[in-house]
C-alpha cells in the first residue's frame, strides 16, 4: 500500500503540510535542539553556581525545620531528627566533595550563608559526605574560624573523611565503620557512640572521648585529655593502647 | 526561599503556620488553589480521623501516605486501583471514605454497592439479573446491580473470585461497559478499587489481563502500634459520613425501575444534598460533579516536559524491547547472549502494555496538578513509576532470589519497581542530553530533514530506529 508522503527528494524541510505530521511520535522534542547552547566553561561556571545554590538551600531548610529561633540543643533526639531532615535534601542534590568544601567556607560568609549553627552545620555536611560520589573526600577547613562540631556523624564503611585543620565537639560519633582523620585537634565527646570504623586525630584530643563508643578504634597522635564511658573499642594515644587498659574511670587523667 | 530565609525565624515561622496546613503528624500541606485546598482538606481528614497511618513517600519535601493519595487520584482521574495488604489493615475501607468523600455518596450506599470476592460469585449479583416479574409476562428487563451504576466501585478481596470469574468484569472494569442479555449501560464517570489479600489457602492469582487494567497497585500499611491502639478506641468515627435518610432514598433510587440514563442526575441530586450535611458535620466538602469535572479538565491540560518524556520513554523501551525477538513476549524467553543483558528487558518475562504509559501520564498528572505544578515533570513520573509497573512486571525466576532478602520497607513488587526506577534513572542522568538528542534528531527526520539517528547503547535508540526505518519505508 503506497502512503502519502510529502518528503522531497532532495532531502530538504518540506514545507508541505505532511499528512503524517500528526503521527510524528517525538513531536515534542521538535525544539530541543533549537535551545541555546552554552560554552563549556559558562556551563561550568553556571552549574557549579546552581549546585551552591542549592546546597545552600537545603542547609536554610534544614536551619528553617530544625532550628527554629536559631537555638539548637544537642541532644540525641534533635541530632537524630536534623540528620534525617539533611539526608532528604541532600539526596536531591547532585554534587561532588569539591562542592561540600565550597559550602564549608560560605558558611563564613554572611552573605551567602545567613546564619552558622554548628551543630547542625556539621550535621549537613556530614550528610553531604556521606552521600557525596567520592569514597574519599578531603575537607580543608584550616582556614575556617569556626570550628564545626558533628562532623563525621555516622561515617558509613568504605569512606575516608580527611579535615585539614581543627574540628569541633562531638566529631566521629556514631561513626559507622569509615575512616576519619583529623590533621589538627578534635574538641570533647569524639567518636562518642560510633559502632566500628576508625577516628585518626593527628594533634589533641578533649574530654568524654568514646564515649558510650560500641566498637572500632580511636588514634591520637597527641594527649588525650580525658576518655569517656567506653562500652567497647579501643583507644590508643601516641600509640599506646590507653583502652582497654588501666583506666577505669571516665575523664581521668593518666 | 532565598527571600524567606533571611526573614527573622519568628516572622518564618507565622509565616509557615499562615502558609501551611499541619497533618498530626506533622507533615505540612502547602495552601492550594480553591480545588487543590479543597482536595487536601479531604486528605488531611481521612488522615486525621479515619484512616490512620504514617507518610510512606515524598515528593517535592511534601510527605504522604501513599495509600490514601492514590485513592484520592485514582477517583479524581476515573482510575483503577488495587490495594493491597494484610487484613484488617484498612484496604477496604480507605477506599470506601475516599469514595464517600469524593463522590458524596453516603457509606451506606458504597458498603450496599461494593461486590465481594468469593467462589460463589455470579453475573446476577456482581452486573444485573433477569427482571423475573416481566419476564413472566413474556418481555425481557434487566435490574442492574447498584455495584454497576454508582460510580465509585469497590471490589472486596478480588482474588477470591476464581479466575475464570475474573473474566466476568473484565470489561466493566476496563470501560466501564456492562452487559447484561441484550442490554447494556455505560458508565460516563467510574473508578474502581479492588482488595487484594496476600497469597492463603483461599486465594488465587489475579489474571494477567485483569491486573494490567488496573493503573496502579499500593500497599495498606499497619500505621504502628501506637496509631493501631488509637482505632480501637474511637468507635464513632465514620458516623460524619452515613446518613440514614439519604442512604434509604439513594436505594430506592438505584433499585427503582427507572433508565439508568435518567437515575443518574437524581441520584446526583441526592448526593448534592448529602455532600452540604457533610460539609456542615464535619467542615470537609466533598466534590460535586462539576468540580470533579473542572479538576480533571485542570490536570488534562498539564503538558508533560522534556525529561519527563523522554524518561518514560527510556523506562518503556527497557520494558518492551528485545533485541533477539523484536519485542518482549511472555511466552518467549531471551536468555544468554543477549547484547542488552544489563537492561530491564533481560530480567523480565513480558512486555510492557500500552495501559502502562496511559496510568504513568494519568497520575502524575493528577499528582502534578495535587502539588500545583505547572508541568508534569521527571520528579512526578519517577514518584509514581513504582505504583504504576510494579503489578504488571513479571520478573525472571532467577532474578527474585537475589532481591528477595534485601532490606525494605515496601512489598517485594513494589520495592522491585522502585529499584528499577533506581536504575533506569541512573543511566538517564548519564546520557539525558545525549537520549533528547536523539529524540530531537528523530522529530526532524520525521519533519523530512536527511539526518542519520544518533546512536547509542540503550534499547531506546534502537526502538527509534526502528520507529524512523519504518517513516523512511
Amino acid at each position: 500500500m503506497k502512503m502519502p508522503n510529502s518528503r522531497k527528494n532532495d532531502g530538504g524541510v518540506s514545507h508541505e503540510r505532511n499528512p503524517l505530521a500528526a503521527r510524528n511520535p517525538f513531536e515534542e522534542f521538535r525544539t530541543y535542539a533549537d535551545q541555546p547552547s552554552h560554552l563549556p566553561l559558562e556551563q561550568i561556571v553556571q552549574s557549579s553556581e546552581l549546585v551552591m545554590n542549592q546546597i545552600r538551600q537545603g542547609y536554610e531548610k534544614l536551619l528553617e525545620e530544625e532550628a527554629k529561633e536559631l537555638v539548637w540543643m544537642v541532644q540525641y533526639n534533635t541530632i537524630i531528627k536534623a540528620y534525617e531532615v539533611a539526608e532528604k535534601h541532600v539526596r536531591e542534590i547532585q554534587y561532588s566533595a569539591e562542592d561540600i568544601e565550597d559550602f564549608c567556607f560560605a558558611l563564613e560568609n554572611a552573605q551567602k550563608v545567613p546564619y552558622l549553627i554548628p551543630g547542625p552545620a556539621g550535621l549537613y555536611i556530614s550528610a553531604l559526605c556521606n552521600d557525596a560520589p567520592e569514597e574519599e573526600i578531603t575537607l580543608k577547613l584550616s582556614e575556617l574560624k569556626t570550628e564545626i562540631n558533628l562532623l563525621g556523624f555516622r561515617l558509613p564503611k568504605g569512606r575516608r573523611l580527611i579535615i585539614e585543620g581543627d574540628a569541633g565537639d562531638f566529631t566521629g560519633i556514631g561513626l559507622e565503620g569509615g575512616e576519619l582523620v583529623v590533621e589538627g585537634n578534635a574538641k570533647n565527646w569524639t567518636g562518642a557512640g560510633m559502632r566500628s570504623g576508625k577516628v585518626l586525630v593527628k594533634k589533641n584530643i578533649g574530654l568524654h572521648t568514646g564515649e558510650w563508643m560500641m566498637g572500632g578504634e580511636i588514634h591520637v597522635g597527641g594527649r588525650i585529655r580525658g576518655l569517656g564511658n567506653i562500652v567497647e573499642g579501643k583507644v590508643f594515644e601516641r600509640e599506646k593502647l590507653v583502652y582497654p587498659g588501666k583506666t577505669k574511670y571516665p575523664n581521668a587523667y593518666y | 526561599m532565598a527571600a524567606a530565609a533571611v526573614l527573622p525565624f519568628k516572622q518564618l515561622e507565622s509565616y509557615f503556620l499562615s502558609h501551611f496546613l499541619t497533618n498530626k503528624d506533622g507533615t505540612k500541606i502547602v495552601k492550594r488553589k480553591a480545588y487543590q485546598k479543597q482536595v487536601a482538606e479531604i486528605y488531611q481528614y481521612i488522615s486525621e480521623h479515619l484512616y490512620y497511618n504514617r507518610p510512606d513517600m515524598e515528593i517535592k519535601g511534601e510527605r504522604f501516605n501513599s495509600a490514601i493519595l492514590f485513592s484520592l487520584l485514582t477517583g479524581l482521574q476515573k482510575g483503577k486501583e488495587l490495594i493491597i495488604g494484610e487484613p484488617g489493615l484498612g484496604k477496604t475501607t480507605s477506599a470506601e471514605f475516599v469514595c464517600s468523600l469524593l463522590y458524596q455518596f453516603p457509606l451506606g450506599v458504597i458498603w450496599g454497592s461494593e461486590v465481594s470476592g468469593h467462589p460463589e460469585q455470579t453475573e446476577e449479583k456482581i452486573i444485573g439479573r433477569p427482571d423475573l416479574g416481566k419476564l413472566n409476562q413474556g418481555t425481557e428487563d434487566v435490574v442492574w446491580t447498584n455495584f454497576t451504576q454508582v460510580p465509585a466501585k469497590i471490589v472486596d478481596e478480588i482474588n477470591r473470585l476464581p479466575e475464570t470469574k475474573q473474566s466476568m468484569i473484565l470489561d466493566g472494569v476496563d470501560r466501564g461497559n456492562w452487559e447484561y442479555l441484550n442490554e447494556m449501560i455505560i458508565n460516563d464517570e467510574y473508578c474502581l478499587f479492588a482488595t487484594a489479600n496476600y497469597q492463603d489457602g483461599g486465594t488465587n492469582t489475579i489474571i494477567a489481563p485483569l491486573t494490567d487494567r488496573f493503573d496502579v497497585m499500593v500497599e495498606s500499611r499497619h500505621p504502628g502500634p501506637n496509631l493501631s491502639f488509637l482505632i480501637g478506641k474511637e468507635n464513632h468515627k465514620t458516623d460524619g459520613l452515613r446518613h440514614p435518610r439519604y442512604e434509604k432514598e439513594l436505594h430506592r433510587l438505584l433499585n427503582s425501575k427507572m433508565s439508568y440514563e435518567k437515575k443518574v442526575p437524581k441520584v446526583e441530586e441526592i448526593c448534592n444534598q448529602f455532600g452540604d450535611y457533610v460539609h456542615e458535620s464535619i467542615g470537609v466538602k466533598p466534590l460535586q460533579r462539576n468540580d470533579r469535572d473542572q479538576i480533571r479538565a485542570e490536570m488534562r491540560d498539564l503538558p508533560m516536559d522534556l525529561d519527563g518524556s523522554a524518561f518514560t520513554r527510556m523506562l518503556l523501551a527497557e520494558f518492551s524491547f528485545c533485541d533477539r525477538y523484536g519485542q518482549k513476549r511472555s511466552v518467549e524467553t531471551c536468555d544468554e547472549g543477549c547484547h542488552y543483558t544489563g537492561y530491564f528487558c533481560h530480567q523480565i518475562r513480558n512486555c510492557a502494555s500500552n495501559r502502562l504509559p496511559t496510568s504513568i501520564k494519568l497520575y502524575a498528572q493528577g499528582l502534578a496538578w495535587l502539588l500545583e505544578d505547572s508541568e508534569i515533570g521527571i520528579e512526578h513520573v519517577k514518584t509514581i513509576i513504582p505504583y504504576t509497573l510494579a503489578h504488571r512486571v513479571q520478573w525472571k525466576e532467577e532474578v527474585l532470589p537475589q532481591k528477595e532478602r534485601m532490606k525494605r520497607d515496601d512489598p517485594f513488587p513494589i520495592f522491585l519497581a522502585k529499584e528499577a526506577v533506581k536504575v533506569v534513572s541512573q543511566r538517564y542522568r548519564e546520557q539525558s542530553d545525549h537520549v533528547k538528542d536523539a529524540l530531537a534528531s528523530a522529530s526532524k527526520i520525521f519533519q523530512g530533514e536527511t539526518l542519520e539517528p544518533l546512536e547509542g547503547d540503550h534499547p531506546l535508540y534502537a526502538e527509534i530506529k526502528k520507529d524512523i526505518d519504518a517513516r523512511r519505508n
